[in-house]
């Protein structure tokens, strides 16, 4: 059940890309991000006047030689990186059939992120959210970690309505750190929510990236004739003549999106429209470095 | 045009329905389209509506257009009928009764005859039919609102029978009524000839109504108890009460519970009840006027008082000797002012019967010579006595100490499965006789009878059961078995009412003289004998001349007291009331009183022809709308 999760192929062919953070992270183990923390890295960053405390063998003697005064060098870290995932569990992400659901590609997107991560030396989290449930796994490296994170996948229900302020919050205590943050979700809240849950994370000096989960019903609508349609959180009605909404909704829907992008932009977020009819691995690697 | 509507709405709804996720960006956009849509809904109504109404009418014109025209040009011989029965005095319903005969008179075609009547003749004079309309609208004018009612289906049958002679073909009787249901026997009171406008406002009326007044004589006062009705589905609250005898008022506020009635005591004390008088029961107006108020006539010697001797009474009345009996009598007595008193054995013993008018000895065991003496007194004084045997009941004593009373002497018990049959002399009407065969007697006494007895009734071994013996000025009635149930089953049947009832309606026996009547019953007038000089004075102060030959006095027509008087002297009064039947403005049926008959052939012949084309007109709709859905979509 697991490997239906997890896009093997897609797994292997990104094997050789790696997914980083854009700006410094204080991390604890060696790996490929860049650290705050100093001094065990061969990349030479600075000088700094001596003073006690600091390690005598990090004292340049050739800098002493030229100056008469004691410099200590100082050296850009590269350190692992911790990673919190946050997947959108709401009723309005169970759209769509099969493979083209919403929920399952974001399980997808989700499972196959995590495993790469996890193979590259970071640590990975997960929080499944709706407004009224928040499942929280806490960050662990190791490849191995993958099987907790499938299996709470695996048991994961799409229900309740979306809620992103209160699991961004709760995530942010547990991520004190620095990390880098990916929300996948279809993001259908109030953009107002969605720019002031990405501020928080943006103002605890935390990485985002967002995946736009969509079904391309949602982009296109492509239906046609009369149509009674219940939301699916809300269970609120609508009755529509589809061809003639077609237009004016794809328009509003595109807007919305181009705000989001708007937003994201104006808060150095990574933003990514992921529909559902789209591989995973075109998703994945809008975030990859090669 | 329900069918566009519903058609319109069918076709709204008749959308697939889907969940969606993205529904807040349908809503807001839908928001910018719906005024264009509403535009767009209504002008697709408005057409479908068209269409249906313009197929309706093509196809069922000629239906239409001949319904109307009948209506219109055939000469008629109309005779409209204005309920004037006091019901139709609730608000304005009389007046507007005779607006709209007004109005009738002006749309009748040419050639058209009419008379005009009121339901209630009472004393109006009924006009002839005529053509001349200035006449007619005088005539409708001229009927007055009765305090009385009819039997309607009656008086519309005579009306009918009256216009059979009118010139021309069709002739209609029209009523203008509320519908009340009083006076109407049969609730479907449709008929071909008949035609019935409802001048009534809706359904409910709510009216109250003094509906009974009883009084009670107690040493030096009277005690007045008025039974006011509420005939509507709210309560009545603090309903001012009015009761009034000479000069003396008693006031009470009373609350009455929908569709129920109160009963309201007001005693007037230190009153001296010889003194005759009268007085009234009042209570604040409603819409009809008529009920509230209700007149009484207060004379103590003339009340009838009936004793009945309980010679074996319970605690649970129910199982008392005179149950059967005592409601009897409550029955009888509902009619007529009448007062009864139950006793038993011992209270009896030194009783003085001189004021009573019947006395009932029911299973009496113990008998005194000094009883005996005053019983056999109060016979010859013109009193009547009702003996019925049971097991108490001592041959012996009754033998030696009544024997003067007795109708017959009793020989011995029996036991049979007897029925009853009358006798050759019965005194009861046919309606009795045929129904004594109802009657079962397990357990009598053998009488021998007197010769100046007769037996009125007897079992089918030809026993007595019920004699008769004619004894001074009074009667005495014996019955050879219980007035209970233990003996026989007499007290049960539809015999029993009948026969206590002609006991206690006898001429020969002292009978009250009933000073109450209803509006238009006629009143018997005492002092009438020859004596020309006797005038009826109304509560009008109207003078009335009473009929010599009758000695009978009918122009009751309003309620109030009547007083009777020879050479401007006041001999006594009476009270005349309103019916209080008339009072519950329920109506009679809706779907009876919708249309008459031929009224309702046509319509519904029309109407069925219309319903087929609608239905077409439906069915095309859909069909074409279909149609223009496939080509466009």
């Amino acid at each position: 059940m697991s490997n239906e999760i997890l896009d093997i192929e897609t797994a292997v062919r990104l094997k050789g890309f790696n997914f980083r953070a854009s700006s410094k992270v204080s991390g604890y183990k060696s790996g490929i991000h860049k650290s705050y923390y100093n001094g065990i890295s061969p990349d030479f960053l600075d000088h700094k006047e001596y003073s006690r405390g600091d390690e005598l063998k990090q004292i340049d003697w050739r800098l002493y030689g030229r100056h008469d005064r004691l410099y200590v060098k100082k050296f850009e870290d590269e350190v692992n990186m911790r990673w919190c995932i946050l997947i959108d569990k709401s009723a309005s992400m169970d759209y769509g059939d099969g493979e083209y659901n919403k929920f399952e590609y974001a399980k997808k997107l989700c499972a196959t992120l995590a495993y790469l991560l996890l193979k590259q030396g970071d640590s990975v989290g997960l929080v499944a959210f709706s407004e009224d449930d928040i499942e929280l796994i806490p960050p662990r490296a190791g490849s191995h970690f993958i099987t907790p994170i499938l299996d709470k996948l695996e048991t994961l229900k799409p229900s309740g309505s979306t809620g992103l302020k209160d699991p961004v919050l709760k995530a942010l205590e547990t991520y004190r750190s620095d990390a880098s943050f990916v929300i996948m979700s279809d993001f259908l809240i109030d953009s107002k929510t969605i720019e002031q849950s990405i501020k928080l994370i943006r103002n605890s000096r935390k990485e985002i990236s967002l995946f736009q989960v969509l079904h391309p019903d949602e982009t296109e609508f492509n239906f046609s004739g009369s149509i009674e349609f219940e939301d699916l959180e809300t269970s609120e009605k609508v009755i529509v003549d589809t061809g003639s909404l077609r237009h004016i909704y794809r328009k509003r829907v595109m807007e919305f999106i181009d705000k989001l992008k708007h937003i994201c932009h104006e808060n150095e977020t990574r933003y990514v429209l992921s529909p559902t009819n789209q591989t995973i691995e075109k998703s994945l690697i809008q975030i990859a470095n090669k | 045009m329900a069918l566009p509507v519903i058609a319109h709405l069918i076709s709204r709804k008749s959308s697939l329905k889907k969940s969606f996720p993205a529904v807040k960006f349908l809503i807001s956009t839908q928001g910018q389209l719906a005024s264009r849509s509403r535009i767009k809904d209504l002008v697709l109504l408005l057409l479908r509506a068209l269409i249906l109404v313009l197929i309706v009418l093509i196809f069922a014109k000629p239906a239409v257009f001949s319904f109307s025209q009948k209506m219109d040009k055939t000469p008629v011989s109309v005779a409209i009928v204005i309920d004037n029965s006091f019901s139709m005095g609730y608000e304005d319903n009389f007046k507007r009764a005779q607006d709209k005969a007004q109005d009738m008179i002006g749309s009748l075609p040419d050639g058209s005859f009419a008379f005009i009547t009121a339901l209630i003749p009472d004393n109006y004079n009924e006009s002839h039919l005529l053509e001349n309309t200035r006449l007619l609208r005088k005539s409708i004018n001229e009927i007055e609102l009765s305090f009385s009612f009819t039997d309607n289906e009656e008086r519309l049958q005579d009306i009918f029978s009256y216009l059979q002679n009118a010139p021309t073909e069709k002739k209609i009787v029209a009523l203008i009524t509320d519908f009340q249901k009083n006076g109407w026997s049969n609730e479907d009171v449709r008929k071909p000839w008949l035609e019935l406008i409802d001048i009534s406002n809706g359904t409910n009326s709510p009216n109250h109504a003094v509906s009974g007044i009883d009084l009670n004589y107690i040493n030096d006062s009277i005690r007045v108890v008025s039974r006011v009705s509420n005939f509507s589905n709210d309560i009545v609250a603090e309903l001012l009460t009015t009761t009034q005898l000479g000069k003396q008022e008693i006031r009470e506020f009373i609350d009455i519970d929908p569709q129920n009635s109160n009963a309201l005591e007001a005693s007037f004390t230190n009153y001296d009840i010889l003194l005759p008088g009268s007085g009234s029961v009042q209570t604040t107006h409603d819409k009809l006027k008529a009920d509230d108020v209700r007149y009484f006539i207060s004379n103590y010697k003339e009340e009838s008082r009936i004793l009945i001797v309980d010679g074996d009474p319970r605690e649970d009345s129910r199982l008392s000797e005179t149950y059967y009996l005592a409601r009897a009598l409550e029955t009888i007595s509902e009619n007529a002012a009448t007062n009864i008193t139950i006793l038993d054995n011992n209270s009896i013993l030194n009783k003085d019967l001189s004021d009573y008018q019947l006395v009932y000895l029911a299973n009496v065991g113990e008998i005194t010579p000094s009883f005996a003496k005053e019983l056999e007194k109060f016979v010859n004084d013109g009193g009547t006595v009702v003996i019925f045997l049971g097991n108490r009941v001592s041959m012996g004593s009754y033998n030696a100490l009544l024997k003067n009373i007795l109708p017959g002497e009793l020989l011995s018990l029996k036991e049979d499965n007897l029925s009853l049959i009358p006798s050759s002399t019965s005194i009861f009407p046919k309606d009795i006789t045929d129904r004594t065969d109802q009657i079962r007697v397990e357990k009598l006494f053998n009488i021998s009878i007197h010769p100046e007895s007769e037996v009125l009734f007897k079992t089918t071994d030809d026993s007595p059961f019920l004699i008769k013996k004619e004894l001074g000025k009074g009667n005495v009635f014996m019955f050879s078995s219980t007035a209970d149930t233990s003996w026989n089953n007499f007290s049960i049947t539809p015999v029993f009412l009948p026969v206590i009832k002609m006991i206690h309606d006898l001429p020969n026996i002292k009978k009250n003289k009933s000073r109450h009547y209803f509006v238009g019953e006629p009143v018997k007038i005492e002092t009438i004998e020859e004596n020309d000089s006797t005038v009826i004075v109304d509560p009008r102060g109207k003078e009335l001349k009473v009929n010599i030959e009758s000695g009978e006095f009918q122009n009751t027509w309003l309620p109030g007291i009547y007083r009777v008087e020879t050479d401007s002297k006041l001999n006594y009064s009476f009270a005349v009331n309103v019916d209080p039947r008339e009072s519950n403005l329920e109506k009679i049926s809706i779907p009876s009183i919708e249309s008459s008959p031929e009224q309702t052939r046509d319509l519904v012949k029309v109407f069925k022809e219309i319903w087929r084309y609608f239905l077409w007109g439906v069915i095309a709709l859909f069909v074409s709308e279909a149609a223009f859905r496939g080509i466009f979509s």
